[in-house]
């Protein structure tokens, strides 16, 4: 296996676990990834988790 | 760090406000309800940086809907050092309503008079100076559009903010005056914050002081048998809020100076209406306007010119379309003229995406590495890639036209005329705002339904909001409308589109139907929404908006898809034993295995196992879309190489088209033999299924328990099955169009019987 086709092999397993970790972080940070680009004005409201007053 | 929150009525400006003070870039939209949370951004422009807060639209401090709760708590406990009260200067006295209460908080205010351009175009004029002398606070005019007076604001919010200010009432001589004196003594006492402005809402009986002051309820409650006025009874609130309106309308209708004395004059965007939400005019000029919109982004025939006139094409002009000349001129014409929206795409697609990613892709063939590193790359990665990129100018046209629609304030009168329509179905017209805003994202769109009232309401909206048509599902519908017109050379990209986007709204109405007549039964909540005028759209704004959308998409482009491009490489490579396959022996990889146990489930959906060894590759797609919805083309791109080799596909007898996902989904058309009814089922499933992650756990977090989230996984999953079932079997078999019918009539008799009856027995009990 040439070293390029190693790095080939590193970079998408890092692309892939690192998209994951990415999504796991942002879920217990309470953010979403929607498509508004988190700049719209309901980011704040994007939360996975709301606080149950909040809720209420 | 200082503090200043921006308060005001819905679609006064605050938002554009906080972007010129802070330079931020929030969604603006002209219409009410579009901050349904606080926002913060920073202004470093005075002595001392300073937090800048934008607080959702509200009319007034007594809390009805979640986004008025946000801002009255935010005011009464984060204790900002000043409320900037921004008022839409082009309608002040209704403005002043809740001026008048933030008023009665202790904390510095500062009154932002916003649109004063609009007034003085209009002839009138507004006595600023006279104005903060009957209010007692500051009052600055700014156009926050055109970012004019900010500076002198922030000046004077900073100045203001070092005295500290106590609450004053407009309520002092009117008749609750004796109660609210007692009621603010009584809670000065236990140190009470804000006792003046509780003792009003207490006085006005508002639920949350009544439950936080139980003590000092009973001493309204005593007042109350003493008193009656003539007009309310004992309706304090009703009381309170007619004395505000006097008090305004007597005191501050001298600072304004009309040039039209007549009260109601008619404005332009009042003739405008007279038209645009006419009784029966009203929805047709609306679907007309969608079509447009449709047809200025898909048609490869602008106007019909092409078919009207009979246009020759490039070839028969003897035009050499290999050449650099030849091709730039097929980007905009070839038989026909394109529209707009198809010229961007082809100049997109043939020009900028074939050559850099086919620069990219040789260098890679060429390199010498292993077959597998060159497939993974070039079929995986690269190919995936282009397909979701290549979408990426029609979903900025689309969007480009409905900000148009949106700031120039015709998405608030759709609104207004659809609540006629809505109402029978058991949803206001305020329910559509969220909806429309699911043509751009879900995931905004259901915390937009915050503005809504009613819980039941609520959730039916949560619910129907993934069948509008998402910037992400986009991609499926045009790369499958685009495959049919290209494969079975049969209707129109546009109209396709169109009626897809039709489905997904009638299959909405539908479901909410349904809904509100079931399990989410309960009153329509009335609709009152204020018209914003017409106005030009701002090119800022459209451009914030194409920036946002541009931004997101290729960020999603190159983090989600590319890492789902590799796992469906890698599974598509690899088998149970972890041996290496050849395209050829995709069949044996670990994801046809396991999608073809799942495939006889989407059978009668026309993508099941009537498409024979590869149809498959479907099934992969719609679960891939379940991560992002550009996954399903890129899917499609991804597998589409290999699909040619093992089905000795004779790719150069299809009609290539400029955008490569549109191939990718001609060459799943050829290996698996799928019709036309098959494909739009396909996309009505994608339509209608299970949104994203993302929009998954929105609703989860918005919905009101785990009961109403479960509830609304089963719906999609069963309303998906439902939609796709009647698309295919009605276009495989039209005659089945009656059983549909038959069914859909079947259903609405049993459960008109089940209500009539259940109500039958209600009445009784109650004689009883």
């Amino acid at each position: 296996m040439k070293p390029v086709e190693i790095i080939i092999i590193v970079a998408a397993a890092a692309v892939v676990i690192g998209v994951i970790v990415a999504a796991i972080i942002r879920k217990k940070k309470g953010i979403s990834s929607c498509d508004c680009g988190c700049d719209c004005a309901h980011c704040k409201g994007c939360g996975i988790k709301k606080p149950e007053e909040e809720k209420k | 760090m200082m503090r200043f929150a921006l308060a005001g009525n819905p679609n006064s400006g605050k938002t554009t406000l906080f972007n010129g003070l802070t330079g931020s870039t929030a969604h603006v939209g002209n219409w009410p309800g579009v901050t349904v949370d606080k926002r913060d951004g920073l202004y470093k422009k005075c002595a001392e940086p300073i937090s800048i807060i934008d607080l959702p639209g509200i009319y007034s401090l007594s809390p009805y809907t979640p986004e008025e709760v946000i801002a009255r708590n935010y005011i009464l406990d984060e204790k900002p050092d000043c409320v900037i009260n921004i008022i839409d200067a082009t309608n002040l006295e209704r403005n002043l309503y809740l001026t008048t209460q933030i008023m009665e908080i202790d904390v510095p205010v500062v009154i932002a008079l916003n649109m004063m351009d609009a007034v003085v175009k209009q002839g009138d004029a507004i006595d600023e100076k006279a104005l903060e002398k009957k209010l007692g606070v500051p009052v600055v005019a700014i156009s926050a559009l055109k970012g004019e007076g900010l500076a002198e604001l922030m000046e004077r919010a900073y100045s203001t903010s070092k005295t500290p200010r106590l609450g004053k009432t407009v309520l002092e001589h009117g008749a609750l005056a004796h109660l609210i004196t007692d009621v603010k003594i009584a809670l000065d006492g236990p140190g009470v914050e804000n006792p003046l402005f509780h003792a009003v809402k207490l006085a006005e009986e508002d639920e949350l002081e009544v439950n936080a002051h139980k003590d000092t309820v009973k001493m309204v409650e005593e007042f109350k048998k003493t008193f009656k006025d003539d007009t309310f009874g004992d309706d304090f609130e009703a009381l309170i809020a007619d004395a505000r309106y006097k008090y305004i309308s007597d005191n501050f209708s001298s600072v304004i100076t009309k040039k039209n004395k007549e009260k109601f004059a008619s404005t332009k965007s009042d003739k405008a209406d007279k038209v645009l939400t006419h009784k029966i005019w009203g929805i047709p000029i609306f679907l007309v306007v969608l079509f447009a919109i449709f047809h200025l982004t898909f048609s490869e025939d602008f106007l019909y010119l092409g078919k009207i006139f009979g246009l020759p094409s490039l070839d028969d002009l003897g035009i050499d379309t290999e050449a650099f000349g030849g091709q730039l001129l097929a980007c905009f014409y070839d038989g026909a003229v394109f529209s707009p929206g198809v010229i961007i795409n082809n100049l997109w697609n043939n020009i900028i995406v074939e050559y850099a990613f086919g620069w990219l892709v040789n260098i890679i063939a060429e390199s010498g590495m292993s077959v597998w590193a060159v497939g993974l790359l070039n079929d995986g990665i690269i190919e995936g890639l282009k397909a979701v990129l290549s979408f990426l100018p029609p979903i900025l046209v689309l969007f480009l036209f409905f900000s148009i629609l949106e700031d120039s304030g015709y998405m608030a009168r759709i609104a207004f005329i659809l609540d006629r329509m809505f109402r029978k179905f058991g949803l206001s017209g305020r329910a559509f705002l969220p909806m429309i805003m699911g043509f751009g994202c879900s995931v905004p769109a259901m915390i937009n339904t915050r503005t809504l009232a009613d819980d039941k309401e609520r959730a039916a909206t949560i619910r129907v909001i993934p069948f509008f048509s998402c910037g992400a599902k986009l991609p499926i519908l045009t790369a499958v409308a685009g495959a049919i017109v290209a494969f079975f050379g049969v209707g129109n990209a546009d109209l396709i589109t169109y009626g897809m986007y039709l489905l997904g709204i009638v299959s909405a109405i539908l479901a909410v139907l349904f809904m509100r007549n079931t399990s989410l039964k309960g009153e329509t909540p009335p609709f009152i929404m204020e018209l914003p005028a017409y106005h030009a759209p701002q090119f800022k704004n459209l451009m914030i908006h194409l920036w946002d959308k541009t931004k997101h998409f290729v960020k999603k482009a190159f983090t989600i898809i590319v890492a789902s491009t590799i796992v469906i490489w890698v599974l598509s490579h690899f088998s149970f034993s972890w041996g290496f396959l050849e395209d050829e022996e995709i069949n044996q990889s670990i994801l046809a295995q396991i999608s073809m146990l799942v495939q006889p489930i989407f059978t009668p959906l026309g993508f099941g196992s009537q498409l024979g060894e590869f149809g498959w590759v479907f099934v992969v797609a719609a679960i891939s879309g379940l991560i992002a919805k550009e996954n399903v083309i890129a899917t499609f791109a991804t597998l589409a190489a290999c699909l040619a080799a093992v089905a000795s596909l004779d790719i150069s007898t299809l009609d290539i088209t400029a955008e490569e996902g549109i191939d990718a989904v001609q060459a799943m058309i050829m290996a698996t033999g799928i019709g036309i009814p098959g494909l739009i089922a396909f996309i009505a499933f994608n339509m209608t299924t299970i949104p994203c992650f993302a929009a998954v756990g929105t609703a989860k977090a918005e919905l009101m328990n785990n009961k109403s989230y479960r509830g609304t996984l089963l719906f999609w999953i069963i309303s998906s099955f439902i939609v796709a079932a009647a698309v295919y079997t009605i276009g495989s078999w039209w005659w089945t169009l009656f059983i549909w019918a038959a069914a859909v009539i079947l259903t609405a008799w049993c459960v008109i019987s089940y209500n009539k009856k259940a109500k039958e027995k209600l009445d009784n009990q109650k004689l009883g």
